[in-house]
């Protein structure tokens, strides 16, 4: 059972971190936006995992997609500070009492604090991630404007994909 | 003593935090640019087989334009030659034989970060060394940074730490050619003289100096001239001949150092 999971994942992290270094990573609307859509894998670990295996899955994420972009530990270090607070962000937005394990979704969760869950999680990763890029430090406004469209853009694309290929389309009665 | 190991145990994860995060900023802060090694770049084996793969899908959809530069570029070198075969200046040949150029085609390309690297799809395996000039037939590109096996990283003009020794074309009014970020198409000439005679519109080449580019190789027009704030120096802003977003195939330009000039480099080292 878990060496299934443990090849899904792999396959989920293959996956995701191809999609961004071929395609995400060639995306640069108005010179600013750059959708960091591998953060789907993060923001999805259910609350069975060990802290230390989102924390392990993480890293290697953004370690695998910085080899490819010529950026080393760039990714990596976003991705594993994201990684940390996941279990406490997942626990934000649901109910106190539930004690299940929860798979962060639209179903499980609910459609709004979903996607609460996942701007405060995409604008957190962002903002680490473009202060790191932009070192040392010059425009913050550019930096704001470059954190604020492509936390958007990443947020979109994650809802997207939630409602297109997670959430079960509602039965015709 | 228990408690002390219940605790570690029960927070371990806070130290693997603490231990990846300080991996991934020593990875960050460490590379220093002039050090990267190739395997952390994409110059590296397994990302620069994705690039090649990637570009040969997206190559043709560029084909009709690349064919119309090269078909310009054939009768340009043809009438060269024509022109080589007239004179009498035989001796330059001597010059000619060490020079070599590799073709290379552009597997993977940035253009609007602070610092942007280009991949290509040849290595030291090809011939392709650290400091070799890398151009195409519409001009300037950049200088190899690393040269990996079988592909190397490209630092383009849009990159701060370039810097391509160039002149103005027919005078002997030289400069650094530098990028400061922002407009990809418009790169600066810091340290012209200030006496040069530099006007808009004049074409920008560079000076074969240095053995990195031959001579003459466009680099771009003068978009404007203003005085830098010390006086003594004119700040040149040049419109780019080439269009870095859309690079196919590129030359980079191998030139066999002659052992006298390195003789003279080291005298004057010593």
């Amino acid at each position: 059972m878990e060496t299934v999971s443990f090849f899904r994942r792999t396959g989920t992290l293959l996956g995701l971190a191809l999609i961004q270094v071929l395609f995400l990573n060639r995306i640069a609307l108005f010179g600013y936006v750059t959708p960091l859509f591998y953060i789907w894998m993060i923001v999805r670990f259910d609350s069975s995992m060990t802290r230390s295996g989102i924390l392990l899955w993480s890293f290697f994420l953004g370690l695998f997609i910085d080899m490819f972009s010529g950026t080393p530990g760039l990714n990596a270090a976003s991705a594993t500070l994201l990684a940390m607070f996941q279990p406490g962000l997942v626990k934000l937005f649901v109910p106190v009492d539930r004690h299940d394990i929860v798979v962060p979704g639209a179903v499980s969760m609910g459609g709004r604090p979903f996607a609460g869950y996942l701007l405060l999680s995409t604008v957190l990763h962002h903002t680490v991630y473009f202060i790191l890029r932009s070192i040392p430090l010059g425009d913050w406004q550019v930096l704001m404007l470059k954190v604020a469209l492509s936390s958007l853009f990443t947020f979109i694309l994650m809802i997207v994909a939630e409602y297109s290929f997670v959430v079960p389309a509602p039965k015709r009665s | 003593m228990r408690s002390l190991l219940d605790f570690i145990v029960k927070h371990s994860y806070v130290f693997l935090f603490i231990l990846l995060e300080t991996l991934s900023l020593v990875l960050l802060f460490g590379f220093n640019d002039r050090q990267k090694e190739a395997y952390m770049t994409s110059a590296n084996i397994v990302s620069g087989t994705l690039f090649e793969w990637r570009s040969g899908v997206a190559q043709y959809f560029g084909l009709r334009k690349e064919n119309a530069v090269l078909v310009q570029e054939n009768s340009r070198l043809r009438n060269m030659l024509y022109e080589l075969a007239d004179s009498q200046y035989v001796e330059t040949a001597r010059n000619l034989s060490a020079e070599r150029t590799i073709a290379a085609r552009v597997i993977d390309n940035s253009v609007r970060y602070d610092d942007n690297y280009i991949t290509i799809d040849k290595g030291s395996r090809d011939g392709v060394a650290k400091g070799m000039g890398v151009y195409n037939p519409e001009g300037v590109v950049g200088v190899v940074m690393v040269a990996g096996n079988r592909y190397s990283l490209v630092m383009p003009v849009l990159n701060g730490n370039t810097s391509i020794s160039c002149k103005v074309k027919g005078s002997d009014s030289f400069g650094f050619l530098e990028w400061n970020g922002g407009d990809p198409y418009i790169a600066q000439i810091v340290d012209m003289p200030y006496h040069s005679a530099v006007e808009q519109g004049d074409t920008i080449v560079t000076t074969g100096f240095s053995s990195v580019f031959p001579e003459d190789i466009p680099v771009g027009t003068v978009a404007s001239v203003e005085h830098s704030r010390n006086g003594y120096t004119l700040k040149v802003q040049v419109r780019l001949s080439v269009d870095m977003s859309d690079l196919g195939w590129v030359y980079v330009h191998s030139r066999m150092q002659d052992p006298e000039i390195d003789e003279l480099y080291r005298e004057i080292k010593d």
